[in-house]
């Protein structure tokens, strides 16, 4: 029995994940002699963890490289995606501190709670094996549970813990599922074995390809119920409603990131040569993917159209999203445009990110302490009352439209760059039309502010930390939508660097 | 399938699991759920040792039977009102049926096919002899060639678990 | 000895019978029973594969996913029993607050 040395491992690449980890752990102690009433202070040595993390990270991020030999991957893919997790989870704190406070649920658990989860991001989006994915993401889903019930016994925010958590468990079955299939077909669950084992199946030796595509198609069940796309969204509107405000807000992008980094991972590195018949040009995958895609584009944003409250709105908002960002996984599926379509889905969650955030940071400061006030007709007269609140919001909102000069611009155009790129004709028209459609609700939003007349809520609670994460996420969106090369570049190198680096 | 000793073993053992497994799907009582459960959990412990996996086993009994089944007898004692269900199935039960079915033909076309139909390449590889030993799994984990991170992670996510379960169930004030 | 593909068709069998377990039923610890009873089909297909293939990670596999059932029992439990207290029915299609 040979182990390995420390130095073999090459633990310096896990550091951004495991610090944050064992910074949780440690703040479980710490809190313990934090008084009750002075409970920022948690939230401020979580934040200084998340920063520390992001920190190591952009370190480990110019010198890619892989650990514990191969089960976990520091390429520029999964960098990349730890800045737009971390910066999730930092604005999510600072979104949190008041909001804990005037809901009267401040308890240190809560920040614990969310380091754990986001360093159960961090895991995915560096995993290589899936049974590191599948324990990442139950330490990604598991925190989020809780959280999502941290309310209780306000009875919603229960309720939104216990839907999350049986759908949640049946889609790692799912998951698991579909993972002991891959195994069975391929005889390893390392990403790049699998690689090989697809390619002797496709050759007429080893193993099965249905088994293989069976197995992959229920893995994709089991992630598309995590990044909520049709028809696995059914939890989404529910869940985003009743659990605490920036819980939902992290939910929605956090979750999400992890979901897709996970997918795109295991799609691109494990299952790229993956055909339905011998000599296929594209991935088996791509066409699964892009009626998911459409599906989920069409649905997500002409049910958003009806909703009368701003929580529910942005959660149908966030399914549409994530249609978009499933336009780019289709996309890669084609072998020349898989780097292109990589680079899109990340600069588009990382546009998403900020917009997203600074969205739910507005409909938390309009929120009454009760949880009420979320609904559309709170918004009306806010132009008046809180005049740069409403502004701000109004950029968030054409945003999530996709208007030029605005993060969502950018994210949308690479998009829809690599789908045609791919020649997804009719999906890139979908998606254009849906985003159209999605104009509809989202200048809604600003026409209720603006032009429609209410007394607004000038004592909305935009206390010094909610307009910190409100400013933060505004400067993202407005620097990514004008300046887009920052992060373009900052993604240039961008591949899935894994087949290169594995021994 | 030739009929033997191992053979008619796996029979019972899988009868034993699916048994039990349809008990649970449709018990009108939650406790017989629960017990049907145990006896489906059981069934697999059996199988296990069947596919030379004693270690596995052992832990199924232990960790499923003995701490998670009972866990869920502790939660619906802790529910009681709620044992004897007079409406068993929600609306959309016809819908279920459906979707489960669907998924039944779907899989067992993914795994019947592969082995009846064209490209029956699994054949060719016949079941190792390997009995995976307390030791082989040991090592396994340690091994840096293997599963350490997982293994790290895991003790992570019990933690998580841990801390949440406590977060939710301790008294409000 | 019994092959493989008898294993896993017994956990497609099983898995499916979890599957229409989740979706049928109305009381939410009858729903996470037939979760349990759907990880246990993987971990079925899982053992068989590991011994078609004479390698022990699907052992391992198996190991985490124990791991996971158990951390989810407890977490799901507490919910499920935390939301009893406050609403006597653990129902999921009573769950009124949120229209589904």
């Amino acid at each position: 029995m040979q182990l390995p040395s420390l130095s073999e491992l090459n633990l310096g690449l896990t550091v951004p994940a495991l610090s944050l980890a064992l910074w949780a752990c440690i703040l479980l102690v710490i809190d313990l002699f934090i008084p009750r009433d002075r409970k920022s202070v948690t939230a401020w040595l979580a934040a200084g963890g998340v920063v520390f993390a992001f920190i190591a990270n952009l370190l480990v991020y110019r010198d890619p490289g892989v650990a514990f030999m191969g089960l976990f991957v520091a390429d520029e893919f999964a960098g990349f995606l730890n800045i737009v997790v971390l910066l999730t989870a930092f604005i999510a704190i600072l979104m949190s501190v008041d909001y804990l406070k005037r809901t009267g649920i401040e308890r240190g658990e809560y920040y614990v709670l969310l380091l754990m989860t986001t360093s159960g991001i961090m895991f995915m989006n560096s995993a290589n094996d899936l049974a590191v994915v599948f324990i990442a993401l139950e330490l990604l889903s598991i925190p989020l549970y809780v959280l999502a019930a941290f309310r209780a016994p306000e009875e919603r925010s229960e309720e939104a813990g216990l839907k999350y958590f049986i759908l949640g468990a049946f889609a790692s079955a799912f998951f698991v599922f579909g993972a002991a299939l891959i195994y069975g077909a391929t005889g390893s669950s390392s990403l790049p074995v699998i690689v090989d084992a697809v390619g002797r199946a496709l050759a007429g030796e080893g193993s099965s390809l249905l088994l293989l595509l069976m197995g992959s198609g229920l893995i994709l069940a089991g992630l598309g119920f995590k990044v909520a796309v049709v028809p696995f969204h059914m939890w989404t509107p529910d869940v985003y409603e009743g659990a605490p405000t920036p819980v939902t807000a992290f939910m929605s992008v956090g979750a999400k990131v992890g979901g897709f980094a996970a997918l795109l991972r295991i799609l691109l590195v494990a299952l790229p040569a993956l055909t339905v018949a011998e000599g296929d040009a594209v991935a088996g995958w791509q066409t699964a993917t892009w009626v998911v895609a459409a599906l989920t584009l069409i649905l997500g944003n002409i049910v958003a159209i009806s909703q009368t409250n701003i929580k529910r709105l942005l959660a149908y908002s966030s399914i549409a999203h994530a249609g978009y960002v499933l336009m780019a996984v289709a996309a890669a599926g084609t072998p020349g445009v898989s780097d292109q379509a990589t680079r899109a889905a990340l600069i588009y969650l990382m546009a998403y990110m900020f917009t997203n955030l600074g969205a739910f940071a507005v409909a938390m400061a309009i929120e009454k302490d009760d949880g009420s006030g979320t609904s559309l007709d709170d918004f009306k007269g806010l132009g008046r009352s809180r005049p740069l609140l409403a502004a701000i919001m109004a950029v968030f909102m054409l945003s999530l439209t996709g208007i030029p000069l605005t993060a969502g611009f950018v994210g949308k155009w690479v998009v829809f760059q690599a789908t045609i790129e791919a020649g997804l004709y009719t999906l890139a028209v979908i998606g254009v039309l849906t985003s159209v459609i999605s104009a509809f609700y989202y200048v809604r939003v600003i026409v209720n502010m603006f032009l429609e007349d209410g007394e607004g809520d000038p004592a909305a609670a935009a206390t010094p930390y909610v307009q910190w994460a409100i400013y933060l996420t505004f400067a993202g969106t407005l620097v990514l939508g004008i300046i887009p090369s920052l992060v373009t570049n900052l993604s240039g190198p961008v591949a899935l660097a894994v087949a290169s680096l594995v021994p | 399938m030739e009929f033997n000793i191992h053979s008619i073993v796996f029979l019972i053992f899988s009868v034993i699991t699916l048994g039990g497994g349809l008990g649970t799907v449709t018990s009108r009582n939650l406790i017989h759920g629960a017990v049907y459960l145990i006896v489906s959990l059981f069934g697999v412990a059996g199988l296990f040792i069947l596919l030379s996996a004693p270690f596995l086993a052992a832990i199924q009994v232990l960790v499923y039977i003995g701490a998670i089944a009972i866990l869920i007898i502790f939660a619906v004692m802790l529910t009681r009102s709620m044992t004897r269900m007079t409406e068993i199935y929600n609306r959309q039960w016809s819908l279920s049926l459906v979707v489960s079915a669907l998924l039944f033909v779907l899989l067992l076309v993914g795994i019947i096919l592969p082995v009846w139909g064209p490209g029956t390449a699994n054949a060719a590889l016949q079941p190792s002899e390997l009995v995976a030993t307390t030791v082989d799994l040991g090592v396994a984990f340690v091994d840096g060639n293997q599963f350490v991170l997982p293994f790290e992670v895991a003790s992570l996510l019990l933690t998580a678990a841990m801390i949440g379960a406590i977060v939710i169930a301790r008294d409000r004030d | 000895m019994v092959q493989t593909e008898m294993y896993v068709m017994l956990a497609v069998v099983l898995f499916v019978l979890g599957t229409l377990g989740v979706l049928l039923r109305r009381n939410a610890i009858l729903v996470f029973m037939s979760v349990e009873l759907m990880l246990n089909a993987a971990n079925l297909a899982l053992v068989a594969f590991a011994r078609q293939w004479g390698n022990v990670d699907g052992h391992l596999f198996v190991f985490f996913v124990i791991t996971v059932a158990a951390a989810e029992v407890a977490i799901g439990l507490a919910l499920i029993v935390a939301i009893f207290r406050s609403k006597k029915s653990i129902n999921i299609d009573e769950l009124h607050q949120l229209k589904g």
